[in-house]
C-alpha cells in the first residue's frame, strides 16, 4: 500500500484490501484516525510481520472495530491483534490456526468472533471472559471439547459448533438461555450416542463388586488379593440421584435428549447403573428410550441436578 | 413420425422480465417444472437488480420476499453469511427452485426417514451449486440442508416455491425426528419486516 496513505485519505473509514495478494499491512496504515472498518481477506497474510509494529498504540490501534483477514495464512493469532482493544468483530476464518491463545480476551470489545474454517483442537477457558461475545463461529475445526466455562458467555446468541470432533457436552451448555441458533451436526458424539446404545450386560466379578459396595460387606486388604482390593476402590456412584447402585465398567449409557431453548433437543450422556435404573428410579424394566422422551420437557429443569459430564473413550 | 411439440425456451435478460415471464407462465393452468428452471437458469445475475432485496443477518441466512406471484408463487431472494446453513427440511408438496445469485451453496440431500424410523438419517447425494445455476426440488425427490461452506464468501440465492407456503418440517439428522416450523420474512419487496 503506498507509504502517503495516510495523509492523503486521513478521513478514510472503510478500506477492503481483499483478493490483493498482500503479504503485509504496512505501516502506512497506522496513522488513519478514523479507519473503524479493515476488510483484508483473501491475501497472502500470517508470516511475521503481517500487521504492522506498534498498531495497539497507533492511531489505528483505537479505530479499529471490524477486522476481517478470513482467507488468509495465519498459523497463528498474531499477538499485535491482541492490542486492539475497541474491536467489536474479528474473522480469522479459512486461515492455519491451530488454537486460540488465551489472550484472546484482551479483545474486551469484541462482539463478533469468526474462527471456522481452520485446524483449531480445543478452546481455551479464558474466551468466556469475553463479557459481549454474541456470536462465536468455530465450525469446520478439530475442536475435542467445549470448556463448561463458556456457560459464562452470557450474552451468546449464536454458536456455531459444526463439523469438529466433539465427543461430548459439557451439561453447563444448558446455561445459555439467550442462545438462538447452535449447530451441532458433524460432529462424532452424535454418531456415537446412536451407536452405543447397547448394553453389555456386567461380569460376575462386577456384580460381586456391586454387591459388596451396596450391602457394605466388610473386607480389609489382607482379606482379597491386591488387584480384587483395588478394583473394589474404583466403584463408581450411579448418577441417578434416586438409586444407590454402584458400577465399575458396566454400566448404561443413556441418552436424554434435552429440549433446549424450546429449539433443539441436545442429547446429553449420563451413565446408569442397570437399564432399570431410569429417572424416576423404579424396579419395573421399562423401555429407556420411550421413558426419557416423555420425560424430556421437564428435563431442561431438572438437567443441572441430574445430567453429568461425561467423557467418552 | 411424430415430432416433439418444441416448447419455447425463454432468456430472462433481467430480473424484471424475470419475474414478468414468470406471472405469464404461472397464469396458465399447466406449468411445466423444465421451462421454469431453464427460464430461472437463463436470467445472468445482476446485483445491481437484486442489491435491494438483499439484506443481510449477522447471525442466519435471511428470506427477502420479492415478488407474491398474484398467489401463485413466492418468489424470494435468501443471503447467506459465511458459514451460514438451514436446516433439513421439507417442502410442504410444493415445487421449489433455487438459483444461486451470488457466491456458492451446498445441497445435501436425504432421503425421508422411516415412519418408525429412529437412527441417523440417510444422506443421498450432494453438490456444490455456482452462481447463476438452478436446482430444482420437491418432496417426492427427497429433503435437503442447503449451506454456504465458505468461510470468506457469503452466498445470495434466488428462490421460488410454488404454490406459497408458509410452514415445513425441520428434520434431526440424528433421529429423523421432524418438527414443523414457520418460515418467516426478514423483508418484504425491499422492506424490512420487523417481528
Amino acid at each position: 500500500l503506498p507509504a502517503g496513505l495516510s495523509q492523503w485519505f486521513p478521513a478514510l473509514e472503510v478500506l477492503d484490501v481483499s483478493g490483493t495478494g498482500l503479504t503485509e499491512l504496512g505501516e502506512e496504515l497506522l496513522a488513519l484516525p478514523q479507519l473503524h472498518t479493515l476488510l483484508a481477506k483473501n491475501n497472502r497474510l500470517g508470516g511475521p510481520g503481517s500487521l504492522p509494529k506498534g498498531l495497539g498504540q497507533a492511531p489505528l490501534g483505537r479505530s479499529l472495530r471490524v477486522l476481517n483477514l478470513s482467507g488468509n495464512r495465519f498459523a497463528e493469532v498474531p499477538p499485535a491483534l491482541l492490542e486492539l482493544h475497541g474491536l467489536q468483530s474479528l474473522s480469522l476464518g479459512g486461515n492455519r490456526l491451530h488454537s486460540i491463545p488465551p489472550e484472546i480476551q484482551e479483545l474486551r470489545s469484541l462482539e463478533f468472533l469468526y474462527l471456522g474454517g481452520n485446524f483449531i483442537t480445543s478452546i481455551p477457558p479464558e474466551l468466556a471472559n469475553l463479557p459481549f461475545l454474541n456470536y462465536l463461529v468455530l465450525c469446520d475445526n478439530k475442536i475435542q471439547s467445549i470448556p463448561p466455562q463458556l456457560a459464562q458467555l452470557h450474552s451468546l446468541r449464536s454458536l456455531s459448533l459444526h463439523n469438529n470432533l466433539l465427543t461430548y457436552l459439557p451439561r453447563e451448555i444448558l446455561n445459555l438461555v439467550h442462545l438462538e441458533e447452535l449447530s451441532l451436526r458433524g460432529n462424532p458424539l452424535v454418531v456415537r450416542f446412536v451407536r452405543d446404545l447397547t448394553y453389555n450386560p456386567p461380569s460376575l466379578q462386577e456384580l460381586a463388586g456391586r454387591t459388596i459396595k451396596t450391602r457394605n460387606v466388610p473386607y480389609a486388604p489382607s482379606d482379597l488379593p491386591e488387584n480384587l482390593v483395588r478394583y473394589l476402590s474404583l466403584a463408581s456412584n450411579c448418577p441417578n440421584p434416586k438409586c444407590g447402585g454402584v458400577y465399575f465398567d458396566s454400566c448404561v449409557r443413556q441418552i436424554k435428549f434435552v429440549d433446549f431453548c424450546g429449539k433443539y433437543r441436545l442429547p446429553l450422556m449420563h451413565y446408569l447403573c442397570s437399564p432399570e435404573c431410569s429417572s424416576p428410579c423404579s424396579s419395573a424394566s421399562q423401555s429407556s428410550t420411550s421413558q426419557s422422551e416423555s420425560d424430556s420437557e421437564d428435563e431442561a429443569s431438572v438437567a443441572a441436578r441430574r445430567m453429568q459430564k461425561v467423557l467418552l473413550g | 413420425m411424430e415430432q416433439p411439440v418444441q416448447t419455447e425456451m425463454w432468456k430472462a435478460q433481467s430480473l424484471e422480465e424475470l419475474i414478468r415471464i414468470l406471472h405469464r407462465i404461472f397464469a396458465e393452468d399447466k406449468v411445466s417444472v423444465e421451462e421454469v428452471q431453464e427460464l430461472m437458469e437463463s436470467y445472468e445475475s445482476n446485483p445491481e437488480e437484486w442489491l435491494q432485496y438483499a439484506k443481510f443477518d449477522q447471525y442466519r441466512y435471511t428470506r427477502n420476499l420479492v415478488d407474491n406471484g398474484n398467489g401463485k408463487f413466492n418468489l424470494m431472494i435468501l443471503c447467506w453469511g459465511e458459514g451460514h446453513g438451514s436446516s433439513i427440511h421439507d417442502h410442504t408438496d410444493s415445487h421449489c427452485f433455487m438459483k444461486i445469485l451470488q457466491g456458492n451453496l451446498k445441497e445435501t440431500l436425504f432421503e425421508w426417514p422411516e415412519k418408525k424410523g429412529n437412527g441417523e438419517m440417510t444422506k443421498k447425494s450432494e453438490r456444490v451449486l455456482r452462481e447463476n445455476q438452478c436446482a430444482y426440488i420437491n418432496d417426492s425427490i427427497g429433503l435437503h440442508r442447503v449451506e454456504n461452506i465458505s468461510h470468506t464468501e457469503s452466498a445470495v440465492s434466488l428462490h421460488l416455491y410454488s404454490p406459497p407456503f408458509d410452514s415445513c418440517n425441520t428434520f434431526d439428522q440424528r433421529t429423523g425426528h421432524k418438527h414443523k416450523v414457520k418460515m418467516t420474512f426478514y423483508s418484504q419487496f425491499g422492506e424490512r419486516t420487523v417481528c
